[in-house]
């Protein structure tokens, strides 16, 4: 329970999740969020009128308490903490799309301004691994960067995509930070130093972790899902209605946000809701401080709309007011309430015994009677493409006799547009047969939630039948083969000693097979984009040869099979020709892109000086009175404008390109190592990343075909 | 003024309906009463508090659902007889639980709405009201529309019992012996009526009513005519109103006016000086509220708002303050009564258990047997599709007995699902393609949080696309079934029904005439527009008058057999009425004789309607669109003062526009359509298809001009 303590209006819009505080000076604590057009406030009450604008620091003229910082880009990402040795007060850390900025805001000073080509997507401060200054460690376009205070590059890897969430928490238990990296492609990774230590794959995308304590950790998902993980096992997990922005937590319990207006507060045992207070707009982040200078700590909630609530735990007295005798009257109710359930189930057994005497009467089409033997049959196979339907898993359900299925209800997480997928079938069309097509986008397993309305064809009541069903990681692949389809260029092969059958045994738990197979010797054909995977085992040496074209895939495989077999360390051989191809393409493309950014950016260095001598020039026109020569100056000004905007967005453009070629260029060096399993895969990701900092693409690609730099 | 109730629940029985709970007048000195409710089941329970546990005085054995519960007992005496009526039966209890009375009053269809007064009983059946004296037929009268409450004014003071009806159309109707006396407006279909001060005022003339839509007001009744005297909207869009009652619950002297309604929400009306009454209180139970009325039940000389649920929670709302002894810790001492309490529900509940768990076995067996069937009786599900006249929009509440596992909704007309702020289910939308046999156009699914047993939604309609809407709900009980429920989209579905029209408009005219009965024409009225009763009504020919609640424009519809003529300001509205209604015919292989009779003045009366409303909405959008660059400009000068005046006031208002922006989503779009559709219609009935012009149409809504949008039309 909390009660609200103080509440204030900022009058400035603030951006989601770009909320901290920080103390500045080293002792009073202040607010800072990024608002809107680039610039970030500081709200610091406790020294009113002190302070000289001057920098990139400005007062604001509304409200006195208020500083704004002008950083001229899109902020993207924020914190506040002690970053080198030495300083009184907090660092400040920006991150945009291009740089990060560490700003002491007490001396009104910059401490580095680094350029960052991968972008800031998070930020977060603190110590990692063995390491010894503390890092601000930035999450950008699949990218992980560390910088000391110096603005040193200190620690450098890759991970699978899109960075949205960092959060640094002791994972492993052996008294170092481990860094936990929540990315678009629905996974939380954990990192010691650059090693990667786990894996979780969630549902969606992962928007926001907190650390709780121990080896504990709170995690949000873009569709309202927030939960707990202990180490890798999930603790518990809830959905909300809607989605959250930021979670937070303090001393075992977290705060979830939906930008709905809410705050939930959820202990971490059991995920129940403590307190809810409403906004009225979305919140926009949470953060923990002394704000009001009297030792306690307070939480402090903000809103979009610039509104700041400050909370505190409810004191003893107060608590046996808050929570009243509610807590007996909640108990007799959930008491009475699940009395009045069995009542009910009772009530339906006794009723429905009464039926079960042959003889059907008029009511019971209405009610919706089956025949008590009435069983569903469910099964899953592989449909190739036809001219109408695209290659999909067919799901049938069947009843085995008179009986209709009215609709059918799957909820499954990560495959479907939401988390369920309805089959209703038109009045005329009912039968006792359902088939749904499911194409998974990823190759994950999936549990299928499958729920169907069994009853007559003019029921208004039906039978729910409840039936989960698993789908296997890598159902959308296809034992037939078509003979002329080209023979994948794309291999990987590697050696384990194990036996073939258990291979066979992990090839009949991940693929659809309509009957079991018995030899680790198959092709499929992928059903995504119809190229062939080939799987072969010498059964003398134990080396397996992976025949795909797809990276991606062939990587899953590896790391699949790897956990499957509890293989901890897997040397491979790989070489994807086309694909390689295409990355070697790309690496010109970044070179490209490259030069021309700097030739842009001169240009537009040299926009801007001319267009400062029009200013003075039209200026003087107009001071001396000369209108013609001051009209002149101003539709070349004019044109000058209309010049340099465009340039910006050809400026735009290249960047986004550059930023899109990146991006596919860290994760060639993730696939990469994902081909490979423990130390043998972290080595692949060190020297790639040396080979890319030396600019040397040869190097690179021996690396990706044979996993070490040397030999 | 400031009132503090604290919630206790007494019990749960079954499902209750409207108006089954009542308070027994206290007996002698104590103070305490007793309470006596009635459900679903046919249970009548009447029970006492002693030392915080219902003690039960009487409980009778199940039988046919009980829609209404009455006291009555002779004139001048204590009030303390119970009448309940279920079916078309209607019987008597004494306050002991002896049955007294028993009367068939062979109606065909159950009774929904009852009244006792002394000897007199009266009752309602959908369009039928009944007044009984000492159990002999004396008047009787046939409704237009359903009845959905009846009241009496009190004889003493006017010298004859004068009986009130509700009914579905909007109107109180006021009776005299057999004779309607007169009519009454009220601004919406009212369904609960109840004596002002539970005796009709000083006078005895003044009742309360509560509408579906959320309204409430007091009305004085007298021989000839009626006056309002107050009226309390709903603009904060709470629920129905589904029960009311008259008690001093503040003690400041003044009786205030309790309030119950189905989104859960108790309130309680205070009067000031003016008498004027105020919101004093409220608080939101989770489920519908089916009775309230005031009294003393859990302890002497502390009064309370008593209530009844929809899923049979008896809950009180009392003054008396609850101290919570906070022990030593975190944990709240529970106080003894409450611990032998949950003993022995904990006992009742282990008990349960076995028996449920044999019941399971048992029914696992079955699915052995080849001849024996499953068959699980029906869950009572309450529901309720309304008309929002403001937002010209549907709300689709439900409401179950135990908590929702999922809904399933599923349409087979395009409609918009808008998101509703009080649900916390899960929605997750389906794909759907409507051209595959399946012809769905809308396919989502709720998952509900624990213990949700309402749920409320939000659906828009587009008129002339007609359909159903059809939801499958499934609760959390074992056996699972799941039972769907069906809800039409009309034709016209965004009219409603009003009572007089402006005559003045220029209208269009649809005349039909053909070899059709008059309940044949009834019968497609009613597919077409909402509102409109079921049953044929009495007599030669009818008039009905309709409204459309977005854009105001008016349809007067006037059929007898073989004719029928429509009148709208809106061509689109007659363009509609025409296509369903040539269909429906077909259909029965009638053979209609169709004329229209087109004024072209309406269209341009029509566009000068929607004019306001248009450019009011893209202002808004303009100046919503400005916010936030204007305070940027103000955060970086730091004033907002070199602005000009127009841009300032845009700053100042910023809060209030962003609000109505908020409150009508896709207002704009809807507009457009509707203008879109006009246009298509007028040129309809000229026999051009002018579709191909749409697309410059749009550009001009664009760049939208009243009289270059009229320029259009004209030319076009």
């Amino acid at each position: 329970m909390l009660v609200p303590i103080f509440t204030l209006k900022l009058n400035h819009k603030i951006n989601p999740r770009m909320v901290t505080i920080g103390k500045f000076d080293g002792i009073h604590p202040c607010l800072t969020a990024a608002t809107q057009a680039g610039k970030v406030f500081i709200h610091n009450p406790h020294m009113r009128g002190q302070r000289q604008a001057a920098h990139r620091l400005s007062q604001s003229a509304q409200d006195s308490d208020i500083s704004l910082l002008n950083i001229n880009q899109a902020v993207s990402c924020l914190t506040a903490g002690t970053l080198g040795p030495n300083t009184t007060g907090d660092t400040l850390l920006v991150g945009t799309q291009t740089n990060l900025l560490a700003y002491d805001v007490h001396d009104n000073a910059d401490i580095f301004y680094r350029e960052v080509t991968d972008g800031a997507n998070a930020i977060v401060l603190g110590k990692l691994g063995n390491i010894e200054s503390p890092l601000a460690i930035i999450g950008g376009n699949c990218a992980l960067q560390g910088f000391d205070f110096e603005g040193n590059d200190q620690f450098w890897t890759v991970t699978g995509d899109n960075v949205r969430s960092l959060v640094l928490c002791d994972f492993t238990g052996d008294g170092k930070n481990e860094l936990l990296v929540g990315s678009e492609d629905f996974d939380i990774r954990v990192f010691k130093e650059d090693e990667l230590v786990s894996e979780m794959a969630e549902n969606e995308t992962v928007t926001s972790l907190c650390h709780m304590h121990g080896s504990r950790f709170g995690y949000a998902l873009a569709n309202g899902t927030v939960g707990v993980y202990d180490r890798t096992a999930r603790y518990w997990r809830i959905k909300s209605h809607s989605s959250l922005c930021h979670i937070h937590s303090r001393s075992g319990s977290g705060w979830k946000l939906p930008p709905k207006g809410t705050d939930w507060w959820n202990s971490d045992r059991t995920g129940e809701v403590i307190f809810k207070d409403n906004f009225s707009s979305s919140v926009a982040g949470v953060v923990e401080g002394d704000y009001r200078m009297d030792g306690q700590i307070q939480l402090i909630c903000t809103s979009v709309d610039g509104e700041v609530r400050g909370y505190l735990p409810a004191s003893k007295e107060m608590k046996g007011n808050l929570m009243d005798s509610s807590v007996e009257q909640d108990l007799i109710r959930e008491l009475s309430q699940r009395r009045q359930n069995l009542l009910l189930e009772l009530r339906n057994y006794e009723e429905n015994a009464k039926q079960a005497v042959p003889g059907i009467s008029d009511g019971d089409t209405q009610m919706g009677v089956i025949p008590a033997n009435t069983q569903l049959q469910t099964a899953l196979s592989v449909r190739a493409a036809t001219e109408s339907q695209k290659a999909h898993i067919e799901l049938s359900i069947s009843t085995p006799n008179e009986t209709i299925i009215r609709a059918v209800l799957i909820f499954a997480e990560g495959i479907f547009e939401g988390e369920s997928h309805v089959v209703h079938p038109s009045s005329q069309n009912l039968s006792g047969c359902v088939r749904v097509p499911i194409i998974p986008p990823k190759d994950i397993p999936v549990d299928l939630h499958v729920k169907a309305f069994v009853g007559g064809k003019s029921s208004t009541q039906f039978h729910v039948f409840e039936i989960t069903r698993q789908l296997p990681r890598f159902s959308m692949y296809d034992l037939h083969v078509d003979p002329e389809s080209p023979q994948p260029t794309g291999k990987v092969t590697f050696t384990i000693n194990d036996r073939p059958q258990r291979v066979v045994m992990w090839l009949n738990q991940n693929f659809l097979l309509p009957e079991g197979i018995d030899t680790p010797d198959v092709t499929f054909t992928s059903l995504r984009d119809g190229g062939l995977l080939n799987i072969s085992m010498l059964s003398t040496s134990g080396e397996i040869t992976l025949n795909t074209d797809d990276i991606d895939l062939a990587g899953d495989l590896v790391q699949s099979l790897a956990s499957f077999l509890a293989i901890e360390d897997l040397q491979a051989e790989a070489d994807f020709p086309t694909y390689f191809g295409e990355l070697r393409t790309t690496l010109t493309e970044v070179d490209e892109y490259h030069s021309v950014h700097q030739k842009l950016t001169a240009a537009i260095a040299d926009h801007s000086n001319h267009i400062r001598n029009m200013l003075v020039q039209a200026e003087d026109a107009r001071l001396m009175g000369d209108m013609k020569n001051m009209k002149k100056r101003y539709i070349e000004l004019y044109d000058l404008n209309r010049d340099l905007i465009n340039e910006y967005k050809i400026r735009s453009n290249n960047h986004n390109a550059l930023l899109a070629c990146l991006k596919s260029v860290n994760q060639a060096i993730q696939w990469a190592g994902r081909l490979r399993v423990g130390k043998p895969k972290n080595q692949v990701i060190t020297a790639c990343r040396d080979a890319i900092k030396n600019n040397n693409v040869n190097a690179l690609f021996k690396i990706m075909r044979a996993g070490t730099a040397s030999s | 003024m400031e009132i503090n109730l604290n919630r206790i629940d007494y019990l749960q029985v079954g499902v209750t309906s409207q108006k089954t709970m009542r308070l027994l007048p206290a007996v002698g000195r104590k103070a305490t009463q007793k309470v006596a409710v009635a459900d679903y089941d046919g249970v009548i329970t009447c029970f006492g508090m002693k030392k915080g546990e219902a003690v039960p005085v009487f409980k009778t054995l199940p039988g046919q659902k009980i829609a209404r519960l009455d006291l009555g007992g002779a004139i001048g005496t204590p009030q303390e007889k119970i009448f309940v009526c279920a079916g078309s039966e209607v019987k008597g209890f004494t306050k002991k639980g002896k049955q007294f009375l028993s009367f068939e009053a062979n109606l065909t269809e159950s009774i929904n709405a009852m009244h006792v007064s002394g000897a007199d009983l009266f009752v309602c059946a959908s369009y039928i009201y009944n007044h009984y004296c000492d159990c002999k037929d004396q008047d009787y009268y046939l409704s237009g529309d359903k009845i959905n409450d009846i009241v009496c004014l009190p004889a003493e003071n006017l010298g004859r019992i004068v009986p009130v009806l509700a009914c579905q159309d909007r109107v109180l109707r006021v009776l005299k012996g057999s004779e309607l006396l007169y009519d009454i407006e009220v601004p919406g279909p009212p369904c609960v009526l109840e004596l002002y001060n539970r005796d009709g005022g000083t006078n005895g003339e003044d009742i309360l009513y509560g509408t579906i839509d959320g309204k409430l007001g007091l009305i004085r009744i007298t021989d000839s005519s009626s006056s309002s005297k107050w009226e309390i909207g709903n603009e904060k869009k709470k629920g129905g109103v589904l029960c009311m009652d008259t008690f001093d619950i503040m003690g400041d002297g003044v009786k205030d006016i309790l309030v119950g309604r189905d989104d859960g929400t108790v309130e309680v009306y205070g009067f000031d000086c003016s008498n004027e009454p105020t919101l004093r209180f409220e608080h939101v139970l989770s489920e519908s509220i089916t009775s309230i009325q005031g009294g003393c039940v859990g302890k002497e000389s502390y009064d309370e708002v008593l209530t009844a649920t929809y899923t049979g929670w008896v809950t009180g709302l009392t003054t008396e303050p609850q101290q919570a002894e906070a022990g030593p810790g975190e944990e709240v001492k529970m106080s003894r009564e409450t611990q032998s309490k949950v003993a022995s529900l904990r006992a009742e509940l282990d008990q349960l258990q076995m028996k449920v768990l044999q019941g399971r076995e048992k029914y696992q067996q079955t699915s052995q047997s080849s001849t024996a069937v499953s068959a699980v009786p029906m869950f009572s599900v309450n529901d309720k599709f309304t008309l929002c006249q403001d937002d010209a929009s549907y709300s689709l509440a439900l409401e179950v007995q135990t908590a929702i596992d999922n809904l399933l909704l599923q349409s087979d007309v395009p409609i918009d699902l808008l998101d509703v702020d009080k649900n916390s289910a899960v929605v997750s939308f389906s794909e759907c393609d409507s051209e595959q046999p399946n012809g769905n156009f809308l396919l989502a699914t709720y998952r509900c949080q624990a213990n949700t047993t309402r749920l409320e939604l939000k659906v828009r309609s587009i008129e002339g696309q007609y359909g159903t809407l059809q939801a499958y709900i499934t609760p959390r009980l074992q056996p699972k079934t799941c039972q769907v429920r069906q809800y039409l989209i009309k034709p016209l579905s965004l009219h409603q029904r009003t009572h007089a029209i402006d005559q003045d408009r220029p209208m269009n005219t649809l005349s039909l005439v053909g070899q059709f009965s008059f309940a044949e024409i009834h019968s497609w009225v009613v597919f077409c527009l909402p509102e409109v009763p079921e049953k044929t009504p009495a007599g030669e020919n009818i008039t009905f008058y309709f409204q459309n609640t977005f854009l105001g424009t008016q349809l007067e519809a006037t059929y007898c057999k073989g004719e029928s003529h429509f009148k709208s300001d809106n061509i689109s509205t007659i363009s509609i009425l025409k296509d369903v209604l040539s269909k429906e015919a077909t259909k029965r292989k009638i053979n209609l004789n169709i004329s229209y009779d087109i004024n072209d003045d309406s269209v341009g009366h029509t566009l000068k309607m929607i004019h306001p409303k248009l450019e009011y909405q893209l202002l808004l959008a303009k100046k919503v669109q400005l916010i936030d660059a204007l305070k940027e400009l103000q955060v970086h000068e730091g004033t907002a003062d070199f602005l000009i005046p127009e841009y300032r006031n845009i700053l100042d208002e910023a809060a209030y526009l962003l609000e109505e922006y908020k409150k009508q989503p896709a207002h704009l779009e809807r507009l457009y359509g509707m203008i879109t559709d006009l246009f298509i219609d007028k040129f309809k009935f000229k026999g051009q298809n002018v579709k191909t012009k749409v697309s410059l149409l749009l550009e001009i809504l664009d760049n939208y001009d009243l009289d270059s949008l009229m320029n259009f039309f004209n030319e076009a």
